[in-house]
């Protein structure tokens, strides 16, 4: 047999952590690793030093226990026993090394001993560290690789050394990239600014009228951004239930006749940056809008700023969530069985007692889920109100001045984080009741033949009214934003011109071959190549984690899966914040750097890529994976070539959405570019605040053309399922009994 | 190349419930033993056991005479056919049949070879190229089998294989695995929940109840001598009387049935009334009153059923429900009868 024997594989994780800590520098390199100015300090300078030569010649006794850890796993390589005692001796080795390591880097940073009752017990330590570099990367992988296969040789995940190390690869990226910096964030909320705890400080940063002033009631002045969140958020969620479920109720009780545009209806948001609809509303109610020029030049009245406020952040929020509600509400209304309404009308009922008394009652948990999530996109949403606010600010906002004003108050940027996540967990947690106790669940194995009720004519009429209107003004927001682009000075010269798509994407050939002139090409080929590069990451982890979660049994299932699900509530805001906190300083000092965002896009999207992974795989019968197990495939082996090739379509939603995600987020982003690191969104917002319409406009019609084209080029490059027409052989479960 | 199974005190738990009990069995090289049982007692948990898809609880399991209790289904020298099949769908029939080999690192154009053979085994020699989805369920079938057949496996396990068929292919594939099985010597192990299919492909059967063993033994052992009436039961159709029966000697009892008293064979701990089970097909049903030592009794129900009449008959003993080969001249309800009760049709199995 061709596969590396568990020892083999033991000896060379350990001798990647060795080469790790004798060859390269231990610390991050000023010039990057890969300038290679640090061969000639590798062991005299202490700033390129390798960590073998940092302890022999640089003081730097912290680090020495490492060297014995990662020598001994070596020796485990090499040593008899049963597999079972060196999987043990390994953990041991392991757990050990990392917790070493970690204690030494979260605690001595770039002034010594990270906190102050360190340096009173147990001395000054004579010795900085900035962050991590390749030495100690490898390091950490290779202690991370060294626990996988202890684990596995201990019997652990069916003694499958694959299955252990994706487990160790999926908890310790989402303890590392999610759990550790929100829970740093948020402590950050009870600390004063030098570092000290001081849990009172909390009370009085959450405690100030900006927050919580309830003075807009009285009309003497403004609300605090609590209430101003919380207002939106249930304005918002009920406003795209109520839109969503008319969408729906149309689309499947009438004969409507353009269903497949409304279903276009509900991809234009996905791909659309979330202020787009802020833009397109500036255009019609802005102060150079159609509505304030027209009203201007035929009554004289001065054009407002009306749309800046409450009212466009809640417009906008409409528009870009209604087809969220509309996706939740379809489903809801199509689980109604028509066999129950037929009982009904069969029972006396009218159509419209029908509606009142079975199926709206029936569609009841759909609704409040679908009004959770709209409530739950508002208050995430930085986007809308950062273009539209105004005066009216709400939490992600205030969180951001906090940060990027000239207040750089962390503590209170943690406070309002707090609060924000608060509201977002409590919105989370009662839609995952809701949808948990969905006893109400209809749909059935048994073929249910009766044919939907038609809607009482009131009521169809009703949603028409509410429904089309909308949708008409929706597609006219898309058109002006389209239009836009093409004029000189929206409002005031609507010349036709190129000039901003010229000035955007202007290109020149010199004499070196092209010259990208545009404004728009710096942080657009940002954009591109990184949401390239987090897509497939994105995907895999994703699909990885999915794959665990439903395939393999290991105890904390429910955990693991709970976890990457809660990474998703929290806040874009807030995750951007906690990044740009937490590794702004060692021992993973990334922040400015395009690892940074590429993490930030990962994290943030790898929720969707597995629920998309654990939906599709749940359709894959187990006894082919069993199947594949008798016929001598391994764990990876029959990843490979039995449940991923079944896995199309889930492959190129993950892929989408993770490189889409990624082109269109705003708010965890906004804090974590860089003049160097630019990306297209906050590109624009930049230009949107500042009024610079029309940049803006030719920039996002240009990014919505590349995901229709990135969408297409996924489908075309992973394809469709190939199975035969028939279906797969009769679908027993695996576990039906005799 | 093909390897005993060895079972000991096995024990598989499933959180709070049970499904496997403290087995003990051990299956010779060579052979085909059957698990027997009604659905849910347990035998697709023995067998997944066996080939290390669920890990024991308790026990050790043996092939070859090596402890294998610790190693994974893919570290095991074993093969499975799935109730289901679990062909892969996105592969082609000989994609399938080569998966294994390929996986063990066999190249390509050998596993090919090979694959070609195991076809035409199973007499499927022009399907390769075809998608799993273009064949019948027969067809299906002999490809699982093809795929689990290529890896020469020193055991080969069969989850209720014939399930998804009618009733005719179900005869006709079970004649071809016992041939198969017979023909290459291997050793397997089956599961079923059907007794006549079990009796007619096996060389030994385990019969199951409730995650144990119930009884172990050949075929007309089980049929002819069941040691319980859930075996008597589950083995074939069969009237349970209450009767006296009184001990003659090692191996002989005499049972009194109404009026008549019967020598079978059979052992009882203690003389007494016991539990009896009396085969449908070895009661002989005379339409005139009769002969000495017949039980007397009437004709409550008739009913035709082509190859032969099924008459349930109330006697001195109770209901019994018999089977006459004699559709010519059926016989009415309430129409007086005698029965003569054959020895090797009467089981004593309670104590
Ligand atoms: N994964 C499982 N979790 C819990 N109980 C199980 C599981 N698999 C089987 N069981 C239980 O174990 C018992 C035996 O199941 P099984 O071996 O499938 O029965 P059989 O194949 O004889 O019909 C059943 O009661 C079943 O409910
Ligand atoms: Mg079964």
């Amino acid at each position: 047999m061709s596969r590396a024997t568990p020892t083999r594989a033991v000896a060379a994780w350990a001798l990647i952590g060795l080469a790790g800590f004798v060859l390269l520098p231990w610390y991050a390199q000023q010039e990057g690793v890969l300038a290679f100015d640090w061969i000639g300090g590798l062991w005299s300078h202490a700033d390129s030093a390798s960590g073998l030569a940092l302890i022999a010649a640089h003081n730097r006794w912290w680090l020495a226990p490492l060297l014995p850890v990662l020598l001994a796993s070596l020796a485990v390589g090499f040593v008899g026993g049963t597999r079972r005692q060196r999987g043990t001796t390994l953990v041991w080795l392991a757990g050990i090394g990392l917790a070493i390591f970690w204690l030494q880097a979260l605690s001595i940073g770039l002034r010594g001993w990270n906190a102050e009752w360190l340096t009173l017990t147990l001395g000054e330590v004579g010795g900085r560290q900035v962050g991590i570099g390749i030495g100690a990367t490898l390091v950490l992988l290779s202690l991370l690789g060294l626990l996988s296969l202890g684990l596995a040789q201990r019997g652990a995940f069916g003694g499958d050394a694959f299955v252990a190390g994706a487990m160790v690869t999926v908890v310790a990226s989402i303890v590392l990239f999610t759990a550790w910096p929100v829970l740093r964030i948020l402590l950050q909320a009870f600390n004063s600014s030098d570092g000290t705890f001081a849990p009172a400080l909390l009370l009085d940063r959450l405690s100030t009228a900006k927050i919580w002033s309830l003075r807009c009631l009285t009309g003497d002045g403004r609300c605090g951004v609590a209430w101003n969140t919380l207002f939106l958020a249930l304005c918002c969620g009920a406003g795209t239930t109520m839109l969503g479920l008319a969408f729906a109720l149309i689309v499947t009780r009438t004969g409507f006749r353009m269903k497949r545009t409304l279903r276009v209806l509900t991809v234009l948001p996905i791909i659309t940056p979330p202020f787009v609809i802020g833009l397109g509303l500036i255009l019609v109610f802005g102060r150079s809008g159609v509505v304030n020029q027209a009203l201007d030049a035929w009554f004289g009245i001065a054009p407002t700023r009306w749309i800046y406020g409450f009212q466009g952040v809640f417009l906008a929020q409409l528009f870009a969530f209604t087809p969220v509600a509309f996706l939740v509400l379809i489903g809801v209304v199509e689980g109604v069985s028509p066999t129950l309404e037929e009982a009904s009308q069969t029972l006396r009922a009218d159509r419209w007692d029908t509606f009142r008394t079975v199926s709206l009652p029936l569609m009841k948990p759909g609704l409040a889920n679908a009004f959770l999530v709209g409530f739950i996109e508002s208050i995430a949403d930085f986007g809308n109100p950062i273009v539209l606010g105004g005066d009216y600010g709400v939490l992600s906002t205030e969180i951001y001045f906090a940060v990027v004003g000239a207040q750089l108050d962390y503590g209170r940027a943690a406070a309002l984080a707090l609060l924000l996540l608060a509201f977002a967990l409590g919105a989370f947690f009662l839609q995952r009741r809701l949808v948990g106790t969905r006893s109400y669940a209809t749909i059935s194995g048994k073929g249910d033949s009766g044919l939907p009720t038609p809607m009482p004519a009131g009521l169809r009429r009703l949603a028409q009214w509410i429904a089309l209107p909308w949708a008409g003004f929706t597609a006219l927001l898309y058109g002006f934003v389209l239009v836009g682009g093409f004029v000189k000075i929206w409002g005031r010269d609507h010349t036709p011109t190129l000039q901003h798509y010229a000035k955007a994407f202007a290109v020149e050939s010199g004499p070196n071959g092209l010259i990208w002139t545009g404004a728009a090409w710096g942080s657009f080929w940002t954009t591109v190549k990184l949401a390239a590069i987090a897509a497939p990451l994105t995907a895999l982890l994703g699909l990885l984690a999915a794959w665990l979660l439903v395939r393999q049994r290991f105890v904390g299932r429910s955990t693991l899966e709970f976890a990457t699900m809660l990474s998703f509530a929290v806040p874009g805001t807030v995750i951007g914040v906690a990044y740009v906190f937490t590794f702004n300083v060692p021992p993973l000092e990334i922040t400015g750097t395009a690892l940074i965002l590429v993490l930030c896009f990962v994290f943030r999207n790898m929720p969707v890529g597995v629920r998309a992974g654990m939906a599709s795989m749940s359709q894959i019968d187990r006894s082919l994976d069993e199947a594949s197990a008798t016929l001598r495939g391994r764990a990876w082996q029959t990843l490979a070539h039995v449940v991923l090739p079944l896995m199309r379509p889930a492959m190129v939603a993950a892929l989408v959405y993770g490189f889409v995600r990624a082109v269109t987020t705003v708010s965890a982003v906004v804090f974590l570019v860089t003049a160097e690191y630019e990306l297209a969104t906050t590109f624009i917002v930049l230009r949107v605040i500042n009024g610079d319409y029309g940049l803006a406009i030719a920039y996002s019609c240009a990014l919505i053309l590349l995901m229709l084209a990135a969408i297409l080029l996924i489908q075309l490059l992973v394809g469709q399922r190939r199975l035969g027409r028939r279906a797969a052989p009769a679908p027993i479960a695996a576990r039906a009994g005799a | 190349m093909s390897a005993g199974v060895e079972f000991r005190n096995v024990v598989k738990r499933y959180g709070a419930t049970t499904a496997v009990a403290g087995v003990s069995f051990a299956v010779a090289s060579g052979t085909l033993t059957t698990l027997l049982g009604p659905s849910g007692c347990g035998k697709t948990t023995v067998l997944r056991m066996i080939a290390g898809l669920e890990a024991a609880s308790e026990g050790a399991i043996l092939i070859d005479n090596e402890d294998v209790t610790a190693l994974s289904a893919t570290e095991r020298d074993v093969s499975m056919v799935f109730q289901s099949y679990a062909l892969f769908p996105h592969m082609s029939v000989l994609d399938n049949v080569c998966y294994g080999l390929r996986r063990s690192g066999v190249d390509k154009t050998t596993a090919a070879t090979s694959a070609q053979e195991a076809l035409q085994q199973v007499g499927l020699d022009g399907f390769a190229q075809r998608q799993p989805s273009e064949l019948s369920g027969g067809q299906q079938q002999r490809v699982a089998v093809a795929r689990a057949l290529v890896l020469r496996p020193s055991v080969m396990l069969f989850d209720e294989p014939l399930s998804n068929l009618d009733a005719r292919l179900r005869r006709q594939m079970r004649e071809e695995i016992r041939e198969l099985q017979q023909r290459l010597g291997l050793t397997v192990v089956y599961v079923t929940h059907d007794q006549q299919e079990a009796l007619a492909v096996s060389d030994r059967i385990i019969v199951m109840n409730r995650g144990r063993i119930e009884q172990d033994g050949a075929p007309r052992d089980l049929y002819e001598r069941p040691a319980t009436a859930f075996v008597a039961n589950f083995m074939g159709e069969s009237n349970r009387l209450r009767g006296a029966a009184r001990r003659l000697d090692e191996t002989r009892v005499a049972v009194t049935l109404g009026d008549s008293e019967i020598v079978v064979t059979g052992t009882i701990a203690a003389d007494g009334e016991t539990d009896i089970a009396v085969r449908p097909e070895t009661v002989t049903i005379d339409p005139a009153p009769g002969p000495a030592g017949s039980l007397p009794g009437r004709v409550v129900k008739a009913t035709y059923v082509g190859t032969h009449m099924e008459y349930t008959v109330e006697t001195a003993a109770g209901a019994l429900f018999a089977i006459c080969p004699r559709v010519d001249r059926p016989l009415a309800a309430g129409h007086a009868v005698a029965l003569s009760l054959a020895p090797r049709g009467i089981l004593v199995v309670g104590g």
